[in-house]
């Protein structure tokens, strides 16, 4: 834990402790998966551009109501997993546990809503090779979709070291509620740009 | 602490869902005509996205506390992605 704490000095001049959750490689992986998305983004946004009107329309077959709701799943998920990290640290781990199962139940709300979804557009004929939008709404969910996947690999680690008195370890924590996270960042930013911009 | 955090993290999370209820009026399955572009939604729904996102980072990843390479280093992801967002959508 000592090689994750450094003493800094915020701007008032006073010594404050800062403290990086999970560890360096975590970070260094997240950084660079935030990388690797923003650029199907900024490609997306490219393509986008030279299709105005086709995306416009694509858009409108979009459901909101499910976009809204996978939103509103993660973001819940992501509560109960933050929550999880603090009851850890305070040593409640009977909570922490009940928790990290409220955000994996949240993240299989949120895959279920996804395949529905996936499903109804499917039924429609609005599949991967129907239009540029339609080949990065599927391609961009799908990878995110991977990485839930892949984050409830890591809530069920957490959940099996958090049961298990002599594997507990606050950094594992950390580090799968930081993964976490980022799987609900990115949702936000696809969100915004597949659903809502305009 | 403990409490003082796990309280800033619930009224996190109340901010960024409301957030996420508002964007549900504004996109453009809504309409129900021909969809209309809108530089001021757009404007505003990339506004509140940027906010969603700093605050998951800042509070969920608790970045905030963290040391600062990693607040300057996601500060920079969030100015480059909505930046190169937002030049391109206007362009």
């Amino acid at each position: 834990m000592a090689n994750t704490q450094t003493a800094e000095v915020n701007a008032g001049g006073t010594k404050i402790l800062a403290h990086l959750p999970s560890n360096k490689d975590m970070w260094v992986f997240v950084l660079g998966d935030l990388v690797i998305f923003s650029t199907y983004f900024i490609i997306f946004m490219i393509y986008r551009h030279q299709q105005r009107q086709l995306f416009l329309e694509s858009q409108q077959h979009l459901s909101l109501n499910i976009g809204v709701a996978n939103t509103l799943a993660l973001l819940a998920s992501s509560w109960f997993v933050a929550q999880s990290v603090q009851l850890t640290r305070a040593g409640d781990y009977d909570r922490a546990v009940r928790l990290t199962v409220g955000g994996g139940l949240c993240g299989v709300v949120f895959i279920l809503l996804k395949a529905y979804e996936w499903s109804s557009k499917i039924g429609k004929g609005l599949t991967f090779p129907s239009n540029d939008f339609f080949m990065f709404y599927y391609m961009l969910t799908g990878v995110h979709l991977f990485h839930v996947g892949l984050g409830l690999v890591f809530l069920g680690v957490v959940f099996r070291e958090l049961r298990n008195p002599k594997l507990r370890r606050v950094s594992m924590v950390e580090t799968g509620a930081t993964y976490w996270h980022m799987v609900d960042l990115l949702w936000i930013v696809i969100f915004a740009l597949l659903y809502v911009m305009r | 602490m403990t409490t003082t955090k796990a309280r800033a993290i619930t009224y996190v999370w109340i901010i960024v869902s409301a957030i996420a209820i508002v964007s549900w009026f504004l996109g453009p399955a809504r309409e129900a005509g021909p969809p209309v572009a809108s530089a001021p939604i757009t404007i505003a729904v990339l506004a509140m996205a940027f906010i969603k996102a700093r605050l998951i980072i800042g509070y969920f990843m608790e970045v905030r506390t963290a040391p600062v390479w990693l607040r300057l280093a996601t500060d920079a992801w969030l100015v480059v992605l909505w930046g190169a967002v937002l030049t391109i959508y206007l362009w």
